[in-house]
């Protein structure tokens, strides 16, 4: 049979009523996981694990697996939907793959863009779904045969061109943009190294021994601070109450979407299918990239339509591609697809490299489910982005106390110590005083996502060639890398010894 | 305002059944005899995240105690990640040294925190009361399917010759469970263990990833996690941590000692109490965890997570303890890691 056979039989495995239900239950609740800041796809799926189980207890083993699949995946990809929503309105990321959509999503909010903002996330996330079936359907195999053969040296320097292309989340002043990257990198080094195992900066506390958790940081810099900069400049503050606008995005955002959407999609998913890479990386890479090939990167961070349309893209096809390496190797590349994986072994479906040959059913059921969970999200979310986004109408007054309330609540649910809240506060207040005085947060969280990655993989590269420093030049892959992030740097400083204008240093 | 509502409603729909299904509110006679523990609903607690294997064990457990009415009190599983376990065993052996209604789930970690150098943990075993092992698993040595290594004495001896040109990869930090894996065999064949590369990934399926895409020669892993690979013919199993050969997919793998490596090395998993916990509550845990591992329900879970069954009581489990103990010391010191 060929893959069009078994996408037909996997269709008529989703459309049964009651996997139909699963499938809107799953991206119901994902919708809802992704909103709430902390309840994180990872710990939604974990805890809805007993649920499913209950919910399917009468069925057969194989069709039970199926259903409660389908509906914790719908769970995870529900997610990287409603993940959008708070950046937008509340500059509160609600997963950290949506940390990069605060950056043009609150602004667009602010000008009273919202609906335009938050449909266009609806819409670029529904593409992305597509491309990623698509994707998931074609290219399975051949894909996951590659992604294998990423190994540290390969890693080492794709984190490197995410790292010298930091340019590209820089506000006013590019060296304000290095300070804060190498702020991150040296918070990331908080915590026991991975590769040594060597405790660095503990002071013998336990609970620095985990190190810094991603989300605290990223929730207390952006949410909190702008919470802060509201209560400190309440006078400024009667006129930014911004009128939500309208939903259905005009002729000219869709245009100038389309691009980064379809560009978005395909890199972020090519990057989740790497295992350990993520959305969160894939969100980060595809907004640097929008910013350099557009005409204007002066508007973005400005409320730049194309900088919500490319992260809310990729992060989503960045979870299809995670399904690959999950599906055909058993290798789950990140927390929540880890915590799919055991779902399945609970129904004694082992996802590897039999999955598709012992369990078609499972397989190309979810595949089919998948495409019906993504219609079924843009029709549940466009109706929605009108309703949610009368957040930003509510007076501040109201407002601010929901916004902490949040961020307090979603990270004491996922860090469960109160250190993190105290973590919390801390970074709302460098938030806010970095922010006011011009320099970038962005690159921090992006530091501090990617230091210890880089570093990591460093290392291992570096045990495995004996201390050799060439085998990042003499692996092609990692070569190339290395050459645009080379590039990268450079060519931007060339350009201004030959006495061009160039945008990307001198934008204010 | 309306989305506040809304929201708290679905989170509320989200945590309530989950923690429903956790939990039992069943009436029927308890097992405690003349001693009236359990006055209160019970705590167990896995200093993980959710997703992992303490996680899954605390679960099951709860579960299962839950479904045949064994504990007629509600049980509910409380994550406390952080530092491998470190993080709540020190609150655990602070501050709850005396609540008979908060147990632990653990394993080899418990031990290995506490003795080695980096990322120490000033508390073990000792500071709690250890109630039962319920399950065991092993560790295995793996080689990609078309590695030149066909046994695991052909492994050890290349890594002899010239510990540089093997790799060495597993899922967690050095100085934890797969390296202490990855290195037991050569200590065991004369190698010193500190020549031998090992390259640590976040967690399991990373390393296998490692080892399929090249990136490592041969990797030590839980030997539960290997079966299907070794089905689909992607690797090669050298050699498994156990005294007997294990059943199963893995019933053609020989042992270390079956190599001619006088090693072996248990990745249990087991349930501890309190340090000062009441000698009425130990009684009941003794007798209701005996009832649990006769349990028909007990046995069909285990079957289920692809855990082997292993029962010891507490005082077997604390002498085994002990064993343990001074292998895990003896291993560490031969890395130079011990505290």
């Amino acid at each position: 049979m060929g893959v069009m056979d078994f996408l037909m039989q996997g269709f008529q495995t989703a459309i049964q009523p009651e996997n139909l239900f699963f499938a809107f239950i799953g991206v119901l609740i994902g919708t809802a996981v992704g909103v709430l800041p902390g309840i994180g796809p990872m710990s939604g799926v974990a805890l809805l694990i007993p649920v499913t189980a209950t919910l399917t207890g009468g069925m057969e083993p194989s069709a039970a697996a199926t259903s409660s699949i389908i509906l914790l995946a719908g769970v995870y990809y529900g997610a990287m939907y409603g993940g959008s929503t708070t950046s937008i309105l509340l500059n509160t990321p609600g997963e950290s793959s949506s940390v990069v959509t605060t950056l043009d999503g609150y602004q667009m909010a602010k000008q009273g863009r919202a609906g335009s903002a938050l449909s266009i996330a609806a819409i670029g996330s529904f593409a992305a779904g597509i491309v990623s079936i698509i994707g998931l359907a074609l290219l399975a195999n051949p894909l996951s045969e590659m992604a294998l053969k990423f190994g540290p040296a390969e890693y080492f320097s794709l984190m490197l061109l995410g790292l010298a292309a930091v340019s590209g989340l820089a506000g006013g002043s590019i060296t304000k943009a290095w300070m804060m990257t190498v702020t991150g990198l040296l918070l990331a080094t908080i915590g026991i190294d991975a590769v040594s195992g060597v405790a660095r900066f503990t002071y013998e506390i336990p609970v620095l021994f985990g190190g810094l958790e991603f989300l605290t940081v990223a929730v207390g810099l952006f949410a909190l601070g702008e919470v802060f900069k509201t209560i400190l400049h309440k006078e400024d503050d009667q006129e930014r109450v911004a009128k939500v606008g309208r939903v259905i995005p005009s002729r000219t955002d869709l245009k100038e979407s389309a691009g980064p959407i379809a560009r978005g999609s395909i890199l972020g998913f090519f990057i989740g299918v790497l295992p350990g890479a993520g959305a969160t990386l894939a969100s980060f890479f595809s907004y640097i990239a929008e910013k350099k090939l557009s005409k204007t990167p002066e508007k973005f961070g400005k409320g730049a339509i194309a900088g919500v349309a490319a992260p809310e893209s990729a992060n989503n096809a960045a979870s299809g591609g995670a399904m690959i390496p999950l599906l055909t190797l058993g290798i789950p590349g990140s927390g929540t697809t880890a915590i799919l994986m055991g779902a399945l072994i609970m129904y004694n479906v082992q996802p590897g490299p039999l999955l598709f040959s012992d369990h078609p059913d499972v397989a190309w059921g979810l595949i089919a489910s998948m495409f019906i969970g993504n219609l079924m999200l843009l029709i549940l979310n466009m109706p929605l982005v009108k309703v949610f986004a009368k957040i930003i109408e509510t007076p501040p007054k109201y407002l601010l106390p929901i916004i902490i309330a949040i961020s307090v609540f979603g990270v004491y649910a996922v860090q469960v110590t109160t250190f993190d809240l105290y973590l919390l506060i801390g970074f709302g207040l460098a938030g806010y005083l970095l922010a006011k005085n011009d320099y970038p947060l962005a690159p921090l969280v992006l530091g501090l996502v990617l230091g210890p990655m880089i570093e990591n993989n460093m290392r291992r590269a570096l045990t495995t060639s004996n201390g050799d420093f060439m085998v990042f030049i003499e692996n092609p892959i990692s070569a190339i890398f290395l050459v645009c992030s080379v590039l990268w740097i450079l060519i931007p400083f060339l350009l201004k010894l030959k006495g061009k204008n160039v945008v990307v240093n001198v934008e204010g | 305002m309306k989305k506040v509502n809304w929201k708290n409603w679905l989170l509320a729909g989200i945590l309530i059944p989950s923690l429903a299904a956790c939990s039992t509110s069943g009436t029927s006679s308890n097992n405690a005899g003349d001693s009236d523990y359990p006055k209160k609903s019970i705590t167990v607690v896995a200093p993980s995240g959710a997703g992992g294997g303490w996680d899954l064990t605390a679960r099951s457990l709860t579960k299962v105690l839950g479904e045949t009415k064994l504990v007629d009190q509600t049980m509910t599983v409380e994550n406390k990640p952080g530092g491998g376990g470190a993080v709540y065993l020190a609150e655990y052996a602070t501050q709850h040294k005396k609540d008979d209604y908060k147990l632990y789930v653990n394993s080899p970690p418990i031990l290995i925190n506490n003795l080695k150098k980096e990322g120490n943990s000033p508390y073990g075993y000792k500071n709690t009361t250890p109630l039962a092992q319920l399950t065991k698993d092993f560790g295995a040595i793996v080689v990609k399917e078309d590695s030149k290594y066909n046994s695991l004495k052909e492994l050890m001896d290349a890594v002899k010759k010239d510990p540089k040109s093997v790799t060495a990869a597993g899922g967690s930090a050095p100085g934890s469970m797969d390296h202490l894996v990855a290195v037991l065999p050569a200590y065991k064949s004369g190698v010193d263990p500190k020549t031998v590369k090992y390259v640590s990934y976040d967690g399991g399926g990373e390393a296998i990833a490692a080892l399929l895409g090249g990136n490592a020669d041969y990797i030590a892993t839980d030997a539960s996690a290997v079966g299907e690979y070794l089905k689909a013919g992607k690797v090669k199993v050298l050699g498994i941590s156990s005294t007997e050969r294990l059943k199963g997919d893995l019933a053609e793998v020989p042992t270390f000692k079956e190599e001619g490596i006088d090693a072996d090395f248990t990745i249990w998993r087991g349930i501890f109490g309190p340090k000062e916990m009441s000698d009425s509550a130990k009684d009941y845990w003794a007798k209701t965890l005996k009832d649990l591992n006769d349990s028909k329900k007990w046995q069909a879970e285990l079957e289920r997570n692809g855990w082997e069954a292993e029962f010891k009581d507490a005082e077997e489990f604390t002498s085994f303890l002990e064993d343990q103990e001074k292998q895990v010391e003896d291993l560490l010191k031969s890395l130079g890691m011990n505290k």
